[in-house]
């Protein structure tokens, strides 16, 4: 079901779901994500007092960023989560109940290495599209 | 008017949202101790019981539920999410919950179709 314009002035022209083209792609949107953590996360250190603050403005940060990229009728759901390094388990699970043949997910990770006595993070990002009608 | 659903269908209620998600956790780590070889199975089979629930609500709803389980070490994790939908119908609810040895955040994301 393509999306037909309005402009031949036809009756139902209201599309219930997105042609090919405008069909939501993990992979460009893995790539967007992993630029942007790594220039925001390059040098950054834990720092607890400031880290709410960051992971808040990562995430409108991400979210702005994919409004941009153009998957109009999309909503989308952006999730970070930040992390400090200290040999503790951390397990983390998703499970979605969606159209899939619509809608989909990217994620990525990002580890900073820190040098000597630095507190290192691990910060993980979780983005979920769900088509809207 | 029977044609038009009630505002209770169609809008994301989070008190509801947020005791099946308790009820959740509690069943499937309640007392139990972090241990390295189950923490998979077990945010696997909060999220599964999760979702199963909300799904059983029978809500025109699409629903994303993630859980994350983190051992006690002193360390810090911090969470923050950014939605881009309809503010009228979606919503979400974010449950923290702890025990001495873990902390379990389990977030569940509601769009209206």
């Amino acid at each position: 079901m393509g999306e037909l314009g309005a402009d031949d002035g036809a009756g139902n022209t209201y599309s219930l779901r997105p042609s090919l083209q405008r069909r939501f792609k993990s992979s460009t949107v893995k790539e967007c994500i992993h630029a942007i953590l790594k220039e925001k996360l390059a040098n950054v250190q834990y720092v607890p007092e400031e880290m709410p603050q960051l992971t808040k403005s990562l995430s409108e940060i991400i979210k702005d960023r994919l409004k941009e990229e153009g998957f109009d009728r999309y909503k989308m759901v952006v999730q970070v989560v930040i992390g400090e390094q200290r040999g503790e388990g951390v397990n983390m699970a998703a499970r979605c109940f969606w159209d899939a043949d619509t809608d989909s997910y990217a994620h990525d990770v990002f580890m900073n290495v820190g040098r000597g006595s630095t507190r290192d993070k691990v910060l993980y990002a979780l983005l979920s599209f769900c088509y809207g009608v | 008017m029977d044609d038009f659903q009630s505002a209770e269908e169609t809008t994301f209620v989070v008190d509801e949202v947020s005791a099946i998600i308790k009820e959740a956790i509690e069943s499937a780590i309640g007392g139990n101790a972090y241990q390295h070889s189950k923490v998979n199975q077990w945010t696997t089979s909060v999220v599964e019981q999760t979702l199963n629930q909300l799904t059983k609500l029978g809500k025109p709803f699409k629903y994303i539920v993630t859980c994350v389980i983190m051992q006690k070490n002193g360390a810090g994790l911090h969470t923050a999410s950014s939605c881009f939908w309809d503010n009228s119908s979606d919503g979400t609810c974010t449950v923290r919950w702890e025990n001495k040895t873990m902390y379990c955040i389990v977030s569940a994301f509601g769009l209206a179709i």
